[in-house]
């Protein structure tokens, strides 16, 4: 601790050095917390993930509809499955087809039972399940198009089997996610309104099933499957998990791509950081001699060294990582509709704080071993 | 240029490990820049490359796309009577009704689910589409349960190789051949007959009509036949056109991604490059008094000296665009979010894609030596002399 304030003085022998190299650890802890916010805004869904939850598709794949009596199906014949309920993809159209978010048709009662995480006051879920024509929406949603409840949304039909004529909605409630499991720009409405205007009837496109049991989910599923084995309409029942994990891997190979980016800039700014130190040893070749020669120990100079590496990467670091935190969000960004939302959290932030110490000492690592092993004589022969 | 040549690049390579290290930072850059552009320019050229500007799609009027289009069987006999559609030796309309959906099927990688698109072709599909050719096997026998798959799906996706049988909506389908096309966004999918498609999905109707012009002169009158016809709640488009504006959104989100990366990420390899040069004036202090005792005017030394750091940046640029070339041809996938299925596409590193790599290299490099080489520039001769 002795040595802080030869540190501080040391840092800021070279300001505007000091300061390009500071920004550029903050600019690659800034890349790497948000690259991360992307990625976790896109595995949040799998991994907060119900456990007590398991979703029934058609065999075939999710462009397919199967009937709304396999609800009564399952609860007649499968045991462990404590409520069922089900719900199909819209895909309409509000005001312009840039404004994409995801509408779901639901059984409004049996679904909000299941899906407790999706909150909201109880006045307007009653509301909401009184009115045949309303709808809720997330709050990301409402804010977005300044919605509030009582407004009317029109969504155009996008999927001609839904009917020609444009949905009228009335907004009964705004919701808020208690987990990454539901979306906050969603909006959801009545199965029954959408089964009125559809060609064909009481068809869904999936179910979802609360479990007595988790640790039964694989026997159970298997045996929802088994009850429409070989019916014209068979299906395909998944963990809550399997089921999000499915849509993160649509979007490709995620994991590798940002992770590859990370890296990329992790590895430049190691570079830069690195070459910084070795150049403010190398102009202080005499002055370590000197050091030496009064009696700073090789250790000594090694921690002085580093010491200013880890600093300059540490105040970095917190610069880069506030601002992240701040500013990186998928609204700041205006990249809404298909990307999931995502944010900087406070672990991510931990993580950005600890990748800027890693950087500051392994930049520091070689140019502190060098100036600690320097031999008094050389130093001091040395002409700057 | 001589001072350039004799003094600035040669001081460069006395300090090689600093000189190096720096070009390696702005090599990680352009290679990040080059990847992500490879990501989006192989997507576009995958989609570009499945429509023809010889051919016509119509869509129910106001779809976007086909996952959103569909109308009646009744009214292809009327596009397909059109003087603009083409005909082939026997007289026949060129003209393919369609039908896309998607069944699931797992990876080879992964063994996760994806979405494989499906489409139901009229028995002229492969003649309106060129470029497709059979790799292995032949096309589907009409009035059979016979399907073809694109190279890229049988590579990608489980069970859909060569003779094997896919059971789709409870019906089995015998693979009898595997057709390629130019990396087309077709290779990713599965071609029946769109007649026996349509009851096995329970689906009535169709979503698109491709059609073979008689020219590519002839789509204008094509298009307004279709618009003038009231019978017809249909509009036409160029199959090219029509193909480009569905990588629109995926290609802006790559493209957003990369920029956004590079960007932030090149004004940190540009304060690497700053702080080498502006060490590198501090290092060479006297020589650069003593050049301009020589004569070398302001002007000289300040060129020299952002040369000098382009030089280093374009080095780095070649490097970071030899680290990013072995990505060209790999083969990756992605879901179309236009059609909501996925779509297998090669990385695509172009000579234009490196030079533009190289040149923002050369950017980064004159923008970080500027300031360093204005201090350069601006040393008095006297005190810079004076300097140890």
């Amino acid at each position: 601790m002795k040595y802080v304030g030869l540190l501080l003085k040391n840092v800021r022998r070279n300001k505007r050095r000091t300061a390009l190299t500071v920004l550029s650890v903050a600019i690659a802890v800034f890349l790497g917390a948000s690259l991360r916010a992307v990625l976790q805004g896109f595995t949040g869904g799998t991994e907060a993930s119900s456990a007590v939850r398991t979703v029934t598709l058609r065999k075939t794949g999710l462009f397919f509809f199967m009937p709304v009596t396999h609800v009564d199906a399952i609860r007649a014949a499968v045991p462990g499955v404590k409520h069922v309920t089900w719900a199909s993809w819209f895909g309409g159209i509000y005001k312009d087809p840039n404004n994409f978010f995801a509408q779901f048709a639901i059984d409004p009662e049996s679904y909000l039972r299941i899906y407790p995480e999706i909150q909201l006051p109880a006045d307007q879920k009653e509301a909401f399940i009184a009115d045949r024509t309303g709808a809720i929406i997330g709050e990301a949603l409402a804010r977005r198009f300044n919605l509030n409840v009582g407004d009317r949304m029109v969504l155009q039909v996008g999927i001609p089997v839904y009917g020609e004529q444009d949905y009228t909605f009335t907004v009964r409630g705004i919701y808020t996610p208690a987990s990454s499991v539901i979306d906050n720009a969603t909006m959801f409405f009545h199965w029954k309104y959408l089964d009125e205007r559809s060609i064909v009837k009481g068809q869904t496109g999936f179910l979802v099933q609360e479990l007595e049991d988790p640790d039964r989910a694989t026997e159970i599923a298997a045996a929802i499957d088994q009850r429409f084995a070989n019916s014209a309409n068979e299906t395909k029942t998944v963990t809550e998990r399997q089921f999000q994990g499915t849509f993160v891997s649509m979007f490709g190979n995620l994991n590798l791509l940002l992770g590859s980016i990370g890296l990329a800039v992790i590895v430049t700014t190691l570079f830069v950081a690195g070459n910084t130190m070795a150049m403010s040893v190398r102009e202080r070749t005499t002055e370590i001699a000197v050091m030496r020669t009064l009696g700073f120990s090789g250790r000594a100079i090694f921690v002085l060294v580093a010491g200013e590496a880890v600093m300059m990467a540490v105040v970095g670091a917190i610069v880069g990582g506030v601002l992240a935190r701040v500013l990186v969000s998928n609204e700041t960004l205006g990249m809404t509709g298909f990307i999931p939302p995502f944010g900087v959290s406070n672990g991510t932030l931990v993580e950005g704080l600890a990748l800027g110490a890693l950087i500051g000492v392994l930049a520091g690592l070689i140019p502190a071993t060098l100036a600690a092993r320097l031999k008094i004589v050389d130093g001091l022969r040395r002409v700057a | 240029m001589g001072l350039i040549g004799h003094y600035n690049l040669r001081s460069m390579f006395v300090r090689k490990v600093t000189a190096l290290m720096t070009a390696l930072g702005i090599a990680m850059v352009v290679a990040v820049f080059v990847m992500t552009l490879a990501l989006a320019q192989g997507f576009r050229s995958t989609l570009i490359a499945s429509g023809s500007p010889d051919n016509a799609i119509v869509l129910r009027k106001g779809s976007t796309s086909e996952t959103v289009s569909g109308f009646g069987q009744d009214l292809v006999p009327i596009v397909e009577t059109l003087p603009q559609v083409a005909r082939d030796a026997k007289g026949l309309p060129l003209v393919s009704p369609e039908l896309v959906l998607a069944v699931a099927l797992p990876r080879v990688t992964d063994g996760q689910d994806a979405n494989v698109p499906v489409r139901g072709v009229g028995p002229h599909a492969f003649a309106i589409r060129e470029r497709l050719r059979f790799v292995e096997g032949r096309p589907f026998t009409r009035g059979l349960n016979e399907i073809n798959v694109g190279r890229m799906a049988t590579l990608r996706f489980r069970g859909l190789a060569m003779g094997e049988t896919l059971s789709i909506a409870g019906r089995p389908w015998t693979i009898v051949g595997i057709f390629e096309g130019e990396d087309a966004s077709f290779e990713s999918e599965i071609w029946g007959d769109v007649d026996l498609m349509n009851p096995a999905f329970q689906r009535q109707g169709y979503q698109s009509i491709t059609a073979k012009l008689v020219s590519r002169d002839a789509f204008d009158a094509f298009k307004a036949a279709i618009a003038a016809d009231p019978r017809l709640n249909l509009e036409a488009q160029r199959e090219n056109e029509y193909y480009a504006a569905q990588s629109v959104v995926m290609t802006t989100v790559i493209g957003v991604l990369g920029t956004f990366v590079t960007l932030i990420l090149s004004i940190g390899a540009m304060f690497g490059a700053m702080n080498t040069m502006y060490a590198a004036v501090a290092h060479r202090i006297r020589e650069v008094g003593t050049l301009r005792a020589l004569g070398f005017s302001r002007g000289a030394v300040l060129l020299a000296f952002i040369a000098e750091s382009t030089a280093l940046a374009v080095i780095g640029g070649v490097i970071g665009c030899a680290l990013a070339l072995p990505l060209h041809g790999m083969s990756t996938g992605t879901t179309n979010m236009a059609s909501f299925t996925e779509v297998a596409f090669k990385f695509r590193i172009t000579p234009a894609l490196l030079g533009a790599g190289v040149a923002f290299a050369a950017v980064m490099g004159a923008i970080g030596g500027l300031l360093p080489a204005i201090r350069a520039a601006r040393l008095p001769i006297s005190q810079a002399l004076r300097e140890i």
